[in-house]
């Protein structure tokens, strides 16, 4: 092959790259990015989702098969929400700080692909977890899955969606630091004061109320409803006002990512 | 039209602090346009308005032509930026960052990695270009991270470069071959805004030059215009550790003087050479100062004279202009 024949050169003119090649190349950047932080990432997933099931578990003597099975289907959730609110806001809070979240916004590319572009790659760090979870619970509580693939998949893209999405708008109406501050605090919220592996009956009705609204017990229901099909229904109300949390936390983002201060 | 970039009376406040205050700056195809300036001028401020990260008060941006303040998407595909943060290219070798950015650019694969290839090698940074960017700085060194960035901005062809600070953290040798790379950068038909506060690299490289201070344009025109047409030579006077310039009282008078650390850099005709040396070797003897130098006049006391007030508040080195 000869390296000498190369096209020549394009003039000095704007450029106009297709969407689809753009979010390509973006992908591989942002990945490439995460790709070191990647194998510490798949760690603490396994160790939380150990920590959430076995941990858990010992909190409950003589633990009965269903609230065993309450307990890990409630996990992968906890897992994929904590990537989004937590480990989200983080990074790009980091970005914020070290200046290459401007850097990205001054390519010449479309601003909503950079998100899409790095909702992706979130995603791909995200779904080992639900594995990890699954592969945990069936160890050892081996949990009677019953899997509705249709329901499974779609509540996991949109757990994942809705908590990065929110992450992100957290990251971008905040300042980093508080950002980051409250990414700590969601933690918490996330881990203990969530319906996520003990049912929402045991809360005060008001915190009742106002899980109903907010995403997160909503997700861990949907995600349910797909790992155990035949003792949890599909409620399409959460499913809806899961999807209304991502529509919201996408419109910040977006606002965030094309506003000029 | 010949301006790539053109700025008419742009304004931007931060609450009560006026950051570009009416600042006016064109940029022509083929040539390399030094701001100038020191930390808090407002050059970030006009930088970030130019590729549509800020929202301009008052005044006009065009880029190529393109109304920038009405449609930055447009103004930012004819615009490439090198930052003075790191580009970030965690994870990434310099061979693929390189020749992501020129595929960003509208390059196609086999130009990309051709023109990745040629840039590296005409920056010297061969030895890392297959060497991971690791988190945190670690894999590459700083210096090499900066060339990345500046070849990313480069490789493709765009109508207006931007670049902040680009030889920070380059060693000498590369930071040559770097401004070799402007030079050639612009002669292919783009316009360069090179934003930087050291001047003696600007007045090699550049142009033209426009000087801004507390927000505003304070000079602009080529180097030997502002550096003054007429036959003026300096003198410079370094006194002891712990002396204090200000107190030497030159016998003539200074076109321009301004006191720098241990520095006292006095602008006179060169009429008045002769009586100068005689002086300054007579003081020197008496021990007014530690040593003297004679040259001819640069763009320095030019640039710590209209820069004056900033610069008294920014530490250790202490400018302040007499006369």
């Amino acid at each position: 092959m000869d390296d000498k024949r190369t096209p020549p050169a394009p003039a000095l003119e704007e450029v106009r790259l297709p969407h689809l090649t753009a979010y390509r190349l973006l992908v591989k950047w942002q990945a490439a990015g995460m790709g070191a932080m990647l194998p510490l990432v798949m760690v603490v997933q396994a160790m939380l989702a150990v920590g959430l099931i076995v941990g858990f578990g010992f909190l409950i003597p003589g633990i009965d098969r269903e609230t065993a099975t309450f307990l890990s289907t409630g996990a992968p959730t906890t897992l994929l929400v904590i990537i989004g609110l937590v480990m989200v806001p983080q990074a790009v809070a980091t970005a914020r700080n070290n200046g290459s979240w401007n850097y990205l916004r001054s390519l010449p590319v479309p601003r909503p692909l950079l998100l899409l572009s790095d909702l992706t790659v979130w995603l791909a760090v995200a779904l080992p977890g639900l594995v990890m979870a699954l592969l945990t619970a069936w160890l050892r509580f081996d949990v009677p899955f019953s899997f509705n693939w249709p329901v499974l998949v779609g509540a996991a893209f949109l757990t994942v969606l809705m908590a990065t999405s929110v992450g992100y708008a957290i990251a971008v109406s905040l300042p980093p630091l508080l950002a980051q501050l409250a990414s700590q605090v969601l933690v918490f919220f996330v881990l203990l004061f969530s319906p996520l592996t003990f049912p929402a009956e045991q809360l005060p009705v008001w915190f009742q109320q106002v899980h109903s609204v907010l995403p997160i017990q909503r997700a861990g229901d949907a995600l349910r409803a797909g790992l155990v099909a035949d003792q949890y229904p599909f409620e399409p109300v959460g499913m809806a006002i899961l999807g209304g949390w991502c529509l919201a936390g996408l419109a910040i983002t977006l606002r965030a990512l094309t506003r000029r201060r | 039209m010949n301006a790539v970039l053109q700025v008419n009376g742009l304004t931007k406040s931060y609450g009560s602090v006026v950051a570009n205050d009416g600042v006016d700056l064109v940029v022509n195809r083929g040539e390399v346009v030094g701001l100038l300036g020191h930390n808090g001028a407002g050059k970030t401020t006009l930088v970030l308005q130019v590729i549509g990260l800020l929202m301009p008060d008052a005044g006009t941006i065009h880029v190529d032509a393109v109304d920038a303040v009405a449609d930055p998407a447009a103004a930012r595909r004819r615009v490439a930026l090198m930052a003075q943060a790191q580009t970030p290219i965690d994870g990434l070798t310099p061979r693929t960052a390189v020749a992501l950015a020129a595929r960003l650019r509208g390059l196609d694969k086999r130009r990309a990695r051709h023109e990745a290839e040629r840039i590296a090698a005409e920056l010297a940074i061969e030895p890392w270009l297959d060497r991971r960017a690791g988190p945190e700085g670690t894999g590459l060194s700083g210096g090499v991270r900066r060339l990345t960035g500046f070849a990313m901005a480069t490789v493709a062809p765009t109508p207006l470069v931007i670049l902040d600070e680009p030889t920070n953290d380059v060693d000498p040798a590369r930071r040559r071959r770097l401004w070799e790379l402007v030079r050639r950068v612009a002669d292919r038909g783009a316009g360069v805004l090179l934003v930087t506060h050291n001047v003696s690299e600007a007045e090699r490289a550049v142009d033209r030059l426009v000087i801004m201070d507390e927000g505003r344009v304070v000079a602009a025109g080529t180097p030997q215009q502002l550096r003054g047409t007429e036959d003026h030579l300096r003198l410079e006077l370094i006194v002891e550790p712990e002396g204090d310039p200000s107190r030497i009282v030159p016998p003539f008078a200074c076109l321009r003087d301004v006191v720098v650390g241990r520095r006292r850099l006095l602008t006179f005709p060169a009429a008045e050479a002769e009586r100068a040396i005689q002086w300054a070797a007579a003081s020197r003897s008496r021990g007014a100062f530690e040593s003297f130098a004679l040259t001819p006049t640069s763009l320095e006391e030019l640039y710590l004279e209209l820069t004056e007030s900033k610069s008294q508040a920014s530490g250790p080195e202490e400018v302040a202009t007499r006369g």
